[in-house]
């Protein structure tokens, strides 16, 4: 492969927002390369491949129908006690199942289609910079090492971020603000065209476990744990499956194990630097509620692409100039996840006797309105039921 | 001089998922294609990593 020694923008990381920011940027006129760490896009799998239509709005990209293993109707939220649940079909909880292997390849396809011109088994090692402008990147690739310049670095590079703290910018995780995940694919799970989500303190500490169904008998099992219980993941899913769930999983067997972190603390404020943006899951715009950071990721791709694209042509390349970025993201969907950030961290405050009750009390459009930031009502709601938990949630009405 | 322990990972458990990656606050940690790549002249013993595998893959030694 032939590459240049210069591109108006650089992408690290091909993951689902890194894709949609080469394509949007190369289709706004940018001479762009993404560089992929993996020799195939997409594989291996590190999520759970849920995502919901709602997410999905507003975001101009067809999915395929071989980017998707199945199609879901709603979500089913079920109590501690597994004695109560609620199922919610709503835009919200509508959506799909994705087969990221697939997914994520047909967007890297898509950027390469606009134009965008793309690396893979390279990983990015290092930014180039002249004083604090960040000028370009150096990659190791089977050809050697190589510098490669321009205007702009797009740093899309997922949970395990390094390249936006090489150009100055937090964004290490910290424990508090972290969750971990971790999953088997499994056969003989037999499931409905619903998104379970086990809510637990005893086998899911701040967290919770989830069976996303794959096809009629093969799902993602998986737990999602807050920081410090991390490296019981795989204990609390084991105990799971072979103790509450052992009738449903008796003839489950494992065909991948995935994994992975998940920061839940919103997004990080700084974004931006002379000729460098952060955008993603490496900037921590992930839901702080449920962990989904695909579509999101995907979002910020779009809109980092649009205004870096937009940024050439301006010729202004500067701090100031990328801000935009910032601006627009905290005007849009950073006010959501800012929300249910409070939502996440009273949640926590809850034992497994508050969820069966809170559980037990309500239905799927109070769901609905927790899911569209409409708190008051369902505290309301809740308190009646169990008052002892004022202090807890209280604060969410006003 | 670098810390009193060193970060030893069990490359068998190690399941290469970044969570380690993530929360390290010195870059002392990698992933590569191989698996994960330690330097231990940036380790601070800190101890974050091993707080949040989730394979339990991660040690003092
Ligand atoms: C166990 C688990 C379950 C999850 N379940 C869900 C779910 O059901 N729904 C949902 O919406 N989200 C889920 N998530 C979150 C979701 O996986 C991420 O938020 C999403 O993948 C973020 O997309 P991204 O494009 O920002 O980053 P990523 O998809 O992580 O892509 C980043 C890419 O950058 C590459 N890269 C990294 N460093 C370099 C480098 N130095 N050089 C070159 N390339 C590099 C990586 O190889 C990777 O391909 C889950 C996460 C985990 C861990
Ligand atoms: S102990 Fe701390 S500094 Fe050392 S590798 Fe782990 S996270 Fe990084
Ligand atoms: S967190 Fe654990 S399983 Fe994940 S890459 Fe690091 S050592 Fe491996």
């Amino acid at each position: 492969m032939n590459y240049s020694s210069e591109y108006d923008i650089i992408v690290v990381g091909a993951g689902p927002g890194g894709s949609m920011a080469a394509k949007t940027a190369a289709e706004n006129g940018s001479k762009v390369l993404l560089i992929e760490r993996k020799k195939e896009i997409g594989a291996p799998v590190r999520c759970g491949e849920g995502i919901g239509l709602e997410s999905l709005k507003g975001i101009d990209i067809e999915i395929p129908e071989k980017s998707y293993s199945f199609q879901i109707g709603g979500a089913k939220l079920v109590s501690p006690d597994i004695q109560n649940d609620i199922v919610v079909k709503t835009d919200q909880t509508k959506g799909y199942v994705l087969d990221r292997k697939v997914f994520d390849k047909d967007l890297a396809i898509q950027a390469g289609r606009a134009g965008a011109e793309i690396m893979v088994k390279s990983q990015v090692i290092e930014l180039l910079k002249n004083e604090n402008k960040i000028i370009g990147i150096k990659v190791e690739t089977d050809d050697g090492i190589k510098e490669i310049n321009s205007k702009i670095v797009i740093a899309m590079d997922g949970a395990e971020s390094t390249i936006a703290r090489m150009a100055g910018l937090n964004t290490t995780s910290d424990l508090y603000n972290s969750d971990t995940g971790y999953e088997y694919e499994m056969v003989n799970v037999s499931c409905d065209d619903l998104i379970e989500i086990y809510f637990s303190k005893e086998y899911a500490p701040r967290g919770y476990l989830w069976i996303f169904p794959k096809s009629k008998d093969v799902a993602n099992v998986g737990v999602g744990v807050g920081g410090k219980e991390a490296p019981y993941a795989k204990e609390y899913l084991d105990k799971w499956i072979n103790g509450p769930m052992k009738e449903r999983f008796k003839n489950a067997q494992p065909v991948a194990i995935k994994g992975g972190l998940i920061p839940v603390g919103a997004s990080r404020e700084q974004l931006v630097a002379d000729g460098f943006m952060v955008a993603g899951t490496a900037a921590h715009q992930v839901d702080p509620i449920h962990g989904g950071g695909i579509a999101l990721a995907m979002k910020a791709g779009v809109l980092a692409g649009k205004i870096a694209a937009q940024a050439i042509k301006d010729n202004d390349y500067s701090k100031e100039r990328l801000m935009e970025f910032q601006t627009k993201w905290n005007e849009t969907e950073e006010k959501k996840l800012k929300k249910r950030l409070k939502l996440r961290k009273a949640l926590e405050m809850l034992n497994d006797e508050d969820l069966n009750v809170v559980i037990s009390s309500l239905d799927d459009e109070d769901i609905e309105k927790l899911l569209e930031g409409n708190f008051p009502p369902v505290v309301t709601k809740v308190l009646s039921k169990r008052p002892q938990l004022l202090k807890a949630i209280g604060g969410l009405i006003k | 001089m670098w810390g009193e322990w060193m970060v030893y990972i069990n490359g068998i458990k190690c399941i290469k998922c970044g969570a380690c990656v993530g929360v390290c606050p010195t870059q002392a940690l990698t992933l590569t294609e191989k698996g994960i790549v330690f330097d231990k002249t940036k380790c601070i013993n800190c101890g974050a990593c091993i707080q949040i595998c989730p394979a339990n893959a991660i040690s003092k030694e």
